[in-house]
């Protein structure tokens, strides 16, 4: 299945092709009434970033999201998609068979079924945010600054590190300016420009986005 | 100053106090034990984060920078509960609000647990003082972003009390970061500001270590011992042990009485450690207006309202990670992909409830380290968040939204008119109707006058033990009405002093 990045560190190829159908449910490819078309879930790198997320989990972290993938992708046995052929396990279902499972889901009457829901909602929104792609579109980028060096850089290593691998020296100290509030038009943080999206790319194998340049 | 990879043996230390966690009240403790000369080592599970480690993905932030990936839930009435695992604790990761406990909400704690030196003109020097260093101050408006002042708009149009938030950060951007650690390095997390102090002082800080027991016999406590423990995975290394000649634990309302009662139901002959958690659970509706407001610019948590304190909750502004404020937009699909464009247009903000009444626990999850919590919503207290839920939508009529999204099960996705929205008034969503996220958590080491009803005295050193003091929000007796964080630290501010003296 060409939308499923390889090679996978921590999802089966049966549950990725489960989180691939489910993004693309949530965020299919099309056009909006208003603005630029959105990329899809799995344009979007949705399921190259819960592969690398769920490495950051807790291992009963990730064996409860593993039994929420096989819950929804058998849950239609129960609870079937309307159309011909609902009872198929969700994966199997038609892109519009799905939706109306989501749909479903989030609308039941019941807020145990709606919380569940919640949990692969989150999972999956969560996910296509990380797209630097996504966030563009969206207007909700994070705008680029210089992180000033304070005492407390003197101090910490990043994690995991030494603290031989403190970069900064007290001459590099420099105060956070004050009354310099950002422009909300101003350039966008370089990892999540379109030139910077090598950098997005990286950042959602699994290495750190968040630093930013310095000074 | 020790981090993980200093580790390469067992570790043994001696000093006056250890302090067990260094999040606000952890922090200001430690640094006030320290400058009065005092030999203080400081102890913290989560390792130090540079601006190198932040994640502004905000499922990977919470991965690293929270308990149990971000993923920890109640039980009872089931909801999300965070909490930090890093240098600095909760304030690496929060939205920095410093308010002060109103005198009413202390008034009521006095009588309820027979206080008798808790009112604000007692706190008020504590308050004062963490302040000045902190930097405390109102969030300007240059920084407010139009999402925080369109709320300030909507309160005045309606004659409601509003005011920026007072947060401890200095030199504030704007970037609406808060939630993922300040890259602007403004905000005054206590790992960039109460523990450098401390370490100046002469406090000796060992990051990446686990404390399993307190080490006690009869009324004395003789320090702690656990394990080292990798950052992220937690994997165990080295055993470490801390002798001291008193012991002040600020783990935190979830973990402080596991620690207690892992240690030999240490200092509970009251039977209350790890009873009486509270939460101030909130929710959050989204408005949008008809021009941009540009969210991502803007203090996460710039202004809000105090107008219905005593009714039992509080309004204020938001903003997170956009995929954590998006999981509550309602519908799949192309509907969905179209309210994710309208973000743009968008601004969130949330309330918070005192829910005096609505009460948990906290108890070991079998053999793992980690607390199974449980915690029951009293429909009356759902009712006073539910109509704190027709508040924010009044406001954001008021501020001129074209529509919002009360993310109420039950109701339209989608409200177009105050009229639409007087349904909220007539029917006041239930607690199963409300998408809900624990915030502030408190009660479960209380403090209290009488000895077999509390756990903590007023200077919050246990009942039971001369030397052991607990001093984090678990020794609130209730809620105390706005975010916990400043009357936590004013408190651990003054016990530190009070231990000062005595040892």
């Amino acid at each position: 299945m060409s939308s499923i990045p390889l090679p996978l560190r921590q999802l089966s190829a049966r549950e990725a092709r489960f989180f691939a159908a489910a993004a693309d449910a949530a965020f299919p490819h099309g056009t909006t009434r208003d603005g630029p078309p959105l990329p899809s879930g799995t344009e979007a790198g949705v399921v190259a970033h819960l592969d690398g997320w769920l490495e950051l989990l807790p291992r009963r972290n990730r064996t409860l999201i593993r039994l929420l993938i096989v819950f929804f992708e058998y849950a239609t046995w129960v609870l079937p998609a309307p159309g011909r052929g609902g009872r198929r396990r969700f994966t199997a279902l038609a892109p519009e068979q799905r939706v109306a499972v989501f749909e479903a889901w989030s609308g039941s009457r019941l807020r145990l079924r709606r919380l569940v829901f919640a949990s692969l909602r989150m999972l999956l929104t969560s996910s296509y945010f990380a797209s630097p792609a996504v966030l563009r579109a969206t207007g909700l980028a994070p705008l680029a600054f210089a992180t000033p060096v304070v005492e407390a850089d003197l101090l910490y290593p990043p994690v995991g590190q030494a603290r031989d691998a403190i970069r900064w020296r007290r001459e590099d100290l420099s105060r956070p300016p004050l009354h310099a509030p950002l422009d909300p038009h101003g350039p966008l943080h370089p990892d999540y420009t379109e030139e910077g999206a090598s950098t997005g790319e990286r950042a959602r194998a699994g290495e750190s986005a968040g630093a930013g340049a310095r000074g | 100053m020790r981090v993980f990879a200093d580790y390469t043996g067992p570790v043994a230390d001696r000093c006056d106090v250890v302090v067990v966690g260094s999040g606000p009240c952890g922090a200001v403790a430690a640094y006030e034990l320290a400058a009065a000369g005092r030999d203080v080592v400081l102890l913290e599970e989560g390792p130090p984060f540079t601006p190198a480690d932040f994640e502004l993905d905000g499922a990977r932030s919470m991965a690293r920078t929270m308990r149990e990936g971000g993923l920890r839930f109640t039980s009872g009435y089931v909801m999300p509960t965070m909490q930090a695992i890093a240098l600095g604790g909760g304030s690496l990761v929060n939205s920095a609000i410093c308010g002060r406990c109103p005198d009413f909400r202390l008034a009521e704690w006095a009588e309820a647990a027979a206080l008798e030196r808790t009112a604000r003109s007692d706190l008020d020097p504590h308050y004062d003082a963490i302040a000045a260093f902190l930097g405390i101050a109102p969030t300007p408006d240059e920084v407010q972003g139009r999402r925080n002042l369109l709320f300030r708009d909507g309160c005045q149009a309606l004659g409601w009390d509003n005011e920026p938030c007072a947060r401890n950060v200095v030199g504030c951007r704007g970037s609406g970061e808060c939630f993922t650690g300040c890259r602007a390095r403004a905000k005054q997390s206590m790992d960039i500001s109460y523990v450098p102090a401390a370490i100046r002082a002469g406090a000796r800080v060992y990051t990446s270590v686990q404390v399993q027991r307190v080490l006690a016999a009869g009324r004395r406590a003789g320090g702690v011992e656990g394990r080292v423990a990798a950052p992220f995975t937690g994997a165990p290394g080295p055993s470490f042990r801390i002798e001291a000649k008193a012991v002040v634990l600020a783990a935190g309302v979830l973990a402080t009485p596991l620690l207690l009662r892992r240690s030999g139901d240490l200092a509970n002959r009251s039977k209350q450690v790890g009873e009486n958690l509270q939460f101030h659970p909130g929710t959050s509706v989204m408005g949008v207006f008809p021009e941009p407001v540009e969210p991502v610019f803007g203090a996460t948590q710039g202004y809000q309202s105090l107008h219905f304190l005593r009714e039992g909750f509080k309004l204020e502004t938001l903003w997170a990670p956009p995929g954590v404020l998006a999981v509550r937009l309602p519908g799949s699909g192309l509907e969905l992909e179209q309210k994710l464009l309208d973000m743009r247009r968008a601004a969130v903000w949330d309330c918070i409830a005192s829910c005096k009444r609505s009460r948990g626990r906290v108890r070991e999850r079998g053999r793992s380290l980690q607390p199974a919590v449980h915690w029951r919503f009293h429909p009356d207290d759902a009712r006073t968040l539910g109509r704190a839920v027709w508040a924010l939508a009044q406001i954001f009529f008021a501020a001129g939204a074209e529509r919002i999204l009360p993310g109420v099960a039950g109701l339209p996705d989608e409200l177009g008119s105050l009229e639409a929205a007087r349904v909220l008034e007539r029917q006041p969503p239930r607690a199963a109707d409300l998408v809900v996220a624990s915030t502030h958590a408190f009660g479960t080491t209380r403090m209290h006058g009488d000895p077999a009803r509390g756990v903590v005295d007023e200077d919050l050193k246990a009942h039971d033990l001369d030397n052991l003091y607990v001093v984090d929000t678990g020794v609130f007796p209730g809620s105390p009405a706005v975010n916990p964080m400043f009357t936590g630290m004013a408190l651990a501010r003054r016990s530190a002093l009070a231990l000062a003296a005595r040892i």
